[in-house]
């Protein structure tokens, strides 16, 4: 972990929905991470793993049957305890910027991006002014290498890379202190993906800023992230350096394992079964069912204790005597 | 990093809803209980009050709201309580025929417009023009009136009215639904026209249209009350609210504001009401408001 | 053999999206088609599966030249190709359960009888539990619904499988389970596949042969056989 102190500061958070008859869903559980300055955490795992869940929570924007516990303490803030008021002045886009999933289908169809960073840059620092606004707006897409030449386009007429800058623009106009992305290269093509990826992590690299990606895709999380978080059915089950995790030694939970050997440059295997419900989850580690070493000791819960929850993770390389 | 013991324990939730469910829920209740209590009077106070509404009592003409007669009299000393509830049962059951034929009439014309595609879909749309580039009451009026006065040709006359908008709706479902890759595969599996048309396309405009349906007793209510009110409606010893109205415009002129006001009252209040739980009913199936329940 | 020759498609005929593309397979083999998104191959993959005709060109299935497209097309030829979509959320009826889902194709071509033998092979062929097929689509993950999604694909045995972006909304895990069940049908069936995608790595390691929308479309002088 980073010497330097953390901008967002995960305690215990965790999510339930309530569901007509009285079910509850345990989308997250009791997860706990530090994001610090010009660090970049990557939350990896499955869809409906809880990830997409906890970004929601982090911003405020969960549905009326959610049920939140824990903290998330953003500076002197802690998200989950702000209320509605709280959260639209101060915090989207002031202390959490959102850089969305499809950002075409983010931005308004009707509107070109420099009436969308004018209103944003309007709302944001109260700039005033036709042409100042015109030269704020200016100055927010230089700064996510946005050109300026496309400006004044309609959302349906940029590619995917250009529509992903012009969101990045936007949620950089605030000067947030933490960015949140939500699949950022979902969607995108496979070239494109890099170019986008490291220039998300050129906003990080300035120091100040820190960066939280939510992403199934391994490769993108690989090239972006300095940490990566494993979540699985609602649960971190490794937090680790990202260095370690993608090279050698690797992962050390067997279901991180198991996600990276999936990979199509890798064994190209599944793993065997699928996640379990997050409405009924099973005593124990969540993962014993799939898992080749599962035991005996496997249906008490593991705590995660030295970046990972299992009871019998991989040993680094280097212990393996 | 290990986890603390106490977290183990059950934590304190926290709650994010907002207050605005309430005051939608207590509006929903508010329109169940005004539609449960007009079709409740409508179909259970003929058979159980064994008054006679067209008695008549000269003695009592045009008497004021009073505990004997809470809605007043009319000009012929008729109980309007009574005539009121005999109305509301003659309007709704226009109303509710009407909706149904158009609704039918609308959902196939639609579904065939949307589904076919082609001169087929043009030749349909431009019937659905022709026929909405007539104002409405003017055709009622010209339907009815080829007729001899009864229940029936006022019912076919809302119809042939209403069912263009129910045609559009329908229509412009199934060419959307029908772009989507669903269909495509069912199509790749061997599907025919109108399997596709049955098994994927009718069910999912099937809400839509109900919701149509539900939306146009009002409309076809007040129709009807219109043709009456014009005296072209029902005959006039049938009460509905039209007739009671119309047969109400000399005694308002008069400064007796009873026999029109409750009538009217009670068109404008339970359309009001089904027009209310429709629309509850609509935000309930749209599909934003459902994936707002993540997962 | 599918052969597509000179295909020119789109949905404006005064602007097509794919121009004189031409792609052939032979039996049994699986061809990777690469390409940025937006630049026509979607179109393509449904011409392929007679599911959109195209402006000019001609395709041939197994030897016999396709006459009409969709509905149009015989009963026979359509079922002939399998097709599985990007978004498994929208190739789902949402008012089917996963097991009418699947077996609808054997309903709608007058096979009821086999429907529980095949629900019966492709639900653990594509990993899929009991208790996942008694649901209906919004009760179940992307991933699961994809699975049922390739098992509808699969249920009437077709000679041939076009996978649009079969794998491009899912996580890893899902998309080595989805690949490995396409390979296994097509080991056991002989089946040929087109693969539509952008992910260069999968396809070069899901299919024998990888090509370019450039090396597709490239126009060329007709070529006297």
């Amino acid at each position: 972990m980073t010497d330097r102190e953390a901008v967002l500061s995960v305690r215990g958070l965790s999510v339930r929905f309530l569901m007509p008859g009285g079910r509850r869903i345990a989308a997250v559980t009791d997860a706990h991470f530090d994001v610090a300055a010009g660090e970049c955490l990557a939350l990896i795992g499955e869809s409906g793993c809880g990830k997409s869940v906890l970004a929601s929570a982090l911003l405020g924007l969960l549905p009326a049957n959610a049920r939140t516990a824990g903290e998330a303490r953003l500076g002197d803030l802690d998200l989950l305890a702000a209320g509605e008021r709280t959260l639209a002045r101060t915090v989207r886009g002031r202390l959490v910027g959102l850089i969305p999933q499809s950002p075409a289908a983010h931005l308004t169809p009707v509107r070109t991006v420099c009436s969308h960073l004018r209103e944003t840059v309007a709302a944001l620092t109260g700039t005033r002014g036709r042409a100042a606004l015109r030269a704020a707006a200016e100055a927010a897409a230089a700064r996510a290498a946005f050109p300026a030449d496309h400006l004044d386009r309609h959302p349906h007429r940029l590619s995917g890379g250009l529509a992903q800058r012009a969101a990045t623009a936007l949620a950089l106009v605030g000067d947030a202190p933490l960015l949140l992305a939500d699949e950022p290269t979902t969607g995108l093509d496979r070239d494109l993906v890099d170019p986008t990826v490291d220039e998300l992590r050129r906003h990080v690299d300035t120091g100040r800023r820190s960066l939280l990606v939510i992403t199934h895709d391994l490769a993108a999380a690989r090239r972006i992230a300095d940490r990566v978080a494993v979540m699985y059915a609602g649960r971190i089950v490794e937090l680790t350096d990202a260095r370690t995790f993608f090279g050698t030694p690797g992962p050390r939970h067997p279901y991180s394992r198991g996600l990276l050997e999936a990979l199509p440059d890798r064994a190209f295997a599944p793993l065997p079964g699928m996640p379990p419900e997050l409405g009924s989850l099973p005593r124990g580690c969540a993962f014993a069912p799939r898992c080749d070493r599962a035991t005996d000791a496997c249906t008490a819960l593991p705590r995660l204790a030295d970046g990972v929850a299992c009871h019998h993770p991989h040993l680094p390389e280097g212990l393996r005597a | 990093m290990t986890c603390d013991p106490a977290t183990t324990a059950e934590p304190a939730w926290r709650s994010h809803g907002t207050e605005r469910r309430s005051t939608r829920a207590v509006r929903v209740r508010v329109c169940v209980v005004l539609v449960a209590a007009t079709v409740l009077a409508v179909l259970l106070v003929p058979p159980l009050v064994r008054l006679d509404q067209q008695a008549v009592d000269l003695s009592s003409r045009l008497l004021p709201p009073s505990r004997s007669h809470p809605f007043g009299t009319d000009d012929l000393g008729r109980d309007l309580l009574l005539r009121c509830v005999y109305g509301l049962r003659v309007s709704l059951l226009v109303g509710v025929a009407a909706a149904l034929t158009a609704t039918v009439i609308g959902t196939a014309v639609g579904a065939t417009a949307g589904a076919l595609g082609g001169w087929a879909d043009r030749g349909l749309m431009r019937v659905v023009d022709t026929f909405s580039s007539v104002p409405h009451l003017l055709m009622g009026i010209f339907i009815v009136a080829m007729f001899r006065p009864g229940v029936w040709p006022v019912i076919v006359s809302v119809a042939l009215t209403h069912w263009l908008s129910t045609a559009r709706i329908v229509r412009a479902e199934v060419l959307s639904l029908r772009a989507r890759p669903y269909i495509d595969a069912a199509v790749s599996g061997g599907a025919s026209r109108w399997r596709v048309t049955v098994r994927h396309l009718l069910p999912a405009v099937l809400p839509q249209a109900a919701l149509a349906a539900v939306l146009m007793v009002p409309h076809a209510m007040w129709h009807e009350s219109a043709l009456s009110f014009l005296g072209l409606g029902l005959p006039t010893h049938l009460a509905s609210l039209g007739n009671l109205i119309q047969a109400a415009r000399g005694s308002l002129l008069a400064g007796q504001w009873w026999p029109t006001l409750f009538p009217g009252l009670l068109i404008i209040v339970p359309t009001l009401a089904v027009a209310g739980l429709a629309g509850a009913w609509r935000e309930r199936i749209n599909p934003r408001r459902r994936s707002e329940l993540m997962l | 053999m599918l052969e597509l020759r000179d295909i020119t498609a789109g949905y404006d005929p005064a602007a097509p999206v794919v121009r004189h593309a031409t792609l052939s397979l032979a039996p049994g083999e699986s061809v990777g088609l690469l390409g940025p998104s937006g630049c026509g191959k979607s179109t393509l993959a449904r011409v392929a599966a007679l599911l959109h005709r195209p402006d000019t060109g001609t395709v041939t299935l197994d030897g016999s030249p396709v006459r009409g497209w969709r509905h149009r097309a015989p009963r026979a030829q359509r079922t002939a190709v399998g097709v599985v979509f990007q978004q498994p959320r929208l190739s789902a009826d949402p008012r089917l359960r996963l097991t009418e889902l699947i077996t609808e194709p054997l309903r709608a071509t007058h096979r009821r009888d086999e429907i529980p033998r095949r629900l019966a092979e492709l639900a653990p062929a594509v990993g899929l539990t009991p208790d996942l097929l008694d649901r209906r689509p919004h009760e179940v993950s992307d991933g699961q619904l994809q699975r049922a999604c390739l098992a509808r694909a699969l249920v009437l045995r077709p000679r041939w499988l076009v996978c649009d972006e079969m794998t491009a909304m899912l996580d890893a895990s899902t998309t080595a389970a989805l690949v490995a069940a396409v390979e296994d049908y097509r080991a056991a069936t002989g089946a040929g596949l087109l693969a539509v995608g952008h992910d260069h790595v999968l396809l070069q390691r899901w299919c024998e042969r990888t090509l370019h929308w450039n090396d597709v479309t490239r126009t060329r002088d007709p070529a006297p056989l």
